[in-house]
């Protein structure tokens, strides 16, 4: 009987065992989906942070940064990544679906940079110039300084948030037609490193093998190239915040994660990747 | 020695051969890789040439691309079961199409907006949403529609693929019925300033069942009634409580007026208020309405919204006079005496004109729960007349009929025989209006559970619960108001002064797109 009481008690603690382990929670993974200009920036955190927290898994996909915001508003993403703030339409969406406003999280700050083909003898253009070139009312470099040549756009997509926050803050206008628009800031450099008289724009993550011209706010203003200290100063005009937005106020793990990007540690890969600190 | 001069004879000889053969093969050679060299360039060129055809083709293609972009194609069907619990409703249990609609959106040029949305619902496919918007490209802060729209109110606006529960609140489907209405609106929403105001001109009728004498809707299509434009305004402003969620906070007001359709106009409370000069004259639409919204983060959305709204809402009437004139009839009754005797019959339909003063509010209570769940309960309320207590429901009434007056004309020509002449006038007036069911008050609280199957598919379980208030009972026991039916040739009644059962499930499913 005391043998048969044993073997009851030890196939219970077997079970409350297996069914512990059934039951335990998986590790969730947390995704991150959105900007173009920030997949390098997020992809660096979630590299460093799985290192440090192996138990965290993330998974980390550009698009843009509407892309982004559709994925947080669909429910397919946890974190999503812009460079430009939620409009107004977006977050009605996000009421209605979700009953919340939605988090907003500045974690870096950028400056939109402009990047010229190195043999490009220009080196400074007005918000009001480059207004005119990326509308097309401007078609030849002679009209601004340059040689008698046609200006070669190069641009974004309409799902990135550059492409919209440079259209909304400096082109405000329609892009010229003959703008050519391509994945990502990367491709915007290659294909400007390539063309003589290109020009494109960008995250200054990404200026390697290109000329930055530096950006005067109008013909009275100093001109200043995106540095740390013109961006952080805000004496560069064309910088703005980079945002993580979620449905909800992060919880768990999500709340770690975030936490940790916006601590000293995380703020650090921001400098490192060529963005500036948000704080 | 003579063999070594042979020798360095035939070597040389040998070599020169061997010298020339090479350089012939060489030349060959090179002429070969000319040729190739040609060849390649031909190739080259050929390929630079398709390549430039592919390029001009990609160039066309991603200018027709870029030509659909610019129209986005949306839309929602949802499909549904209800079940009435109300004793007339028959069938009481139904599938149906409560919307079938696609939205087609086109903007050829930034700033400028063109929307077309028919709802094709079977038996009834109706334009809904036909409107072109213009926004100011340069401040992002001002844009014009003119169309037809949704009215700038609150629960109007907020479409029904996203609320929370089946129906609107019954103030809202009261005094904005359809929604949409036919005008022009001003909408100005600073980028930078959560702020929303709104301005809108309307014809005003729209949705309006307005009906003459027969019962016969005589707005059916819609087409403004009047010549008077109703006017909306609404502001909205948006405090951000920081993290935790925000609060919306606005008002909108309604300055209208309709077209009497008749010369009685009465008091709320079914007294008699003034005789219009003719029927043309209007009767006040007018409201004001306050909204509030609370988003709240409490482990997930969390969201308490509002709206309370009073004011006058005015019915027109209608007369109608039709007038029979009868044979006549020739008869010689006396030797000299010839009767000649024509019968008119005027008999004036005419319902006065009532302005009603009203009131009614809804609450929401909305949790999300996770990405997939949502349960919402909502509380509204609707007096339709304030200053008719229930009690007098049925009783208050105004009449101003006049029963049937005959009066007798007699005219009289020449000598002899002497010629009568009768002319007979029969006036009838009919000009009733009771208090009804259109008075009554009442309280309804719905509940639903929503299940996001993902971005697409909504699946809501609502059930609808409405109570009167009750009114009266008279000196039979029986209430001031009733209504008759019948079902399957079987008579009932509803008796308004006991709660009437009027409940109603709805499994619905949704696809949005």
């Amino acid at each position: 009987m005391k043998k048969l009481k044993t073997k009851i008690g030890m196939a219970a603690i077997v079970l409350i065992a297996l069914l512990g382990f059934a039951f335990m929670p998986a590790p969730k993974k947390i995704t991150v989906k959105g900007s173009d200009t920030m997949v390098i920036l997020a992809q660096k955190w979630a590299e460093v942070y799985m290192k440090s927290h192996p138990q965290a898994v993330i998974q980390v996909t550009g698009g843009g940064s509407g892309t982004g915001i559709s994925a947080l508003i669909n429910g397919a993403t946890d974190i999503c990544n812009s460079s430009r703030p939620m409009k107004q339409s977006e977050m009605d969406k996000l009421k209605e679906r979700y009953s919340s406003m939605g988090v907003e999280i500045p974690c870096a700050k950028d400056g939109i940079t402009i990047f010229l083909n190195e043999s490009n003898p220009l080196k400074e253009l007005t918000i009001k110039q480059l207004s005119n070139i990326f509308s097309g009312k401007t078609r030849n470099w002679k009209e601004v300084g340059g040689p008698d040549q046609d200006i070669k756009l190069y641009g974004r997509e309409n799902s990135s948030g550059t492409y919209v926050f440079f259209k909304d803050n400096v082109v405000k206008a329609d892009y010229a037609a003959s703008c050519q628009t391509l994945p990502g800031t990367a491709a915007v450099v290659n294909a400007v490193s390539k063309d003589k008289f290109g020009i494109g724009y960008g995250g200054a993550a990404y200026a390697a093998g290109v000329k930055h011209c530096a950006v005067k706010k109008d013909d009275k203003s100093p001109a200043f190239l995106a540095t740390a200290e013109t961006i952080k100063s805000g004496k560069y005009p064309i910088s703005r915040y980079l945002y993580m937005y979620l449905c909800n106020r992060p919880t768990g793990e999500v709340k770690a994660y975030i936490d940790w990007i916006l601590s000293a540690e995380g703020q650090k890969l921001v400098t490192e990747i060529g963005y500036f600190p948000a704080r | 020695m003579k063999r070594i001069t042979n020798a360095l004879l035939t070597l040389g000889l040998i070599v020169p051969m061997l010298v020339f053969s090479t350089v012939t093969k060489a030349q060959g050679q090179v002429e070969e890789l000319k040729k190739e060299q040609d060849t390649l360039k031909e190739n080259v060129s050929t390929l630079r040439d398709k390549i430039s055809g592919v390029e001009e083709r990609i160039a066309t293609a991603e200018g027709d691309l870029a030509k659909l972009t610019k129209i986005k194609l949306s839309g929602y069907i949802q499909a549904q079961f209800l079940h009435y619990e109300a004793p007339n409703a028959y069938p009481n249990n139904v599938f149906m199409l409560r919307r079938v609609r696609i939205k087609f959106q086109y903007e050829p040029v930034n700033g400028v907006v063109f929307v077309l949305q028919p709802d094709f619902v079977p038996g009834n496919i109706t334009l809904k949403d036909a409107y072109v918007q213009l926004n100011d490209r340069w401040l992002k802060t001002f844009s014009i529609t003119a169309g037809k729209f949704n009215r700038p109110v609150y629960e109007v606006e907020y479409s029904s693929s996203s609320r929370e529960v089946p129906e609107r609140s019954r103030v809202i489907r009261a005094i904005y019925p359809d929604e949409r209405a036919t005008g022009a609106k001003l909408e100005i929403a600073p980028p930078k300033l959560p702020l929303k105001v709104q301005i809108a001109v309307f014809n005003g009728n729209d949705g309006l069942t307005i009906t003459d004498a027969s019962g016969a809707n005589i707005n059916p299509v819609n087409n403004d009634f009047d010549n008077h434009k109703d006017i909306m305004g609404r502001v909205t402003y948006t405090f951000k409580l920081g993290q935790i969620g925000a609060l919306g906070i606005g008002a909108h007001g309604y300055y209208g007026a309709v077209k009497a359709n008749t010369t009685d106009l009465l008091n709320s409370d079914y007294t008699y208020n003034k005789s219009l000069d003719n029927i043309g004259k209007l009767i006040k639409k007018n409201w004001v309405g306050f909204e509030a919204q609370l988003y709240f983060d409490f482990l997930g959305g969390l969201a308490l919204k509002g709206e309370y709204i009073f004011g006058v809402n005015g019915t027109p009437g209608y007369t109608s006079k039709t007038t029979v004139t009868g044979p006549q009839v020739v008869s010689n009754s006396k030797n000299d005496t010839l009767f000649l005797t024509t019968t008119t019959s005027v008999t004036t339909n005419s319902r006065p004109a009532i302005e009603r003063n009203f009131s009614g509010y809804y609450i929401y209570l909305i949790k999300n729960i996770g990405k997939h769940h949502q349960i919402a309960a909502r509380y509204d309320y609707y007096d339709p007349n304030t200053k008719l207590a229930s009690d007098l429901i049925g009783v208050n009434k105004y009449n101003g009929s006049v029963a049937a007056k005959t009066v007798d004309t007699y005219t009289y020509s020449g000598t002899n025989p002497v010629i009568a002449t009768n002319a007979q006038t029969k006036t009838t007036v009919n000009n009733t209006l009771n208090s009804g069911t259109a008075d009554i008050k009442y309280q309804t609280i719905t509940l639903a559970y929503s299940y996001f199957f993902d971005d697409n598919i909504k699946i809501m379980l609502g059930y609808e619960i409405p109570m009167n208030k009750k009114v009266a009972v008279n000196s039979k026991g029986v209430g001031n108001v009733t209504s008759s039916y019948t079902v399957n040739g079987v008579p009932g009644t509803l008796d308004y002064s006991s709660s009437i059962n009027q409940n109603t499930l709805t499994l619905r499913l949704q696809v949005k797109f």
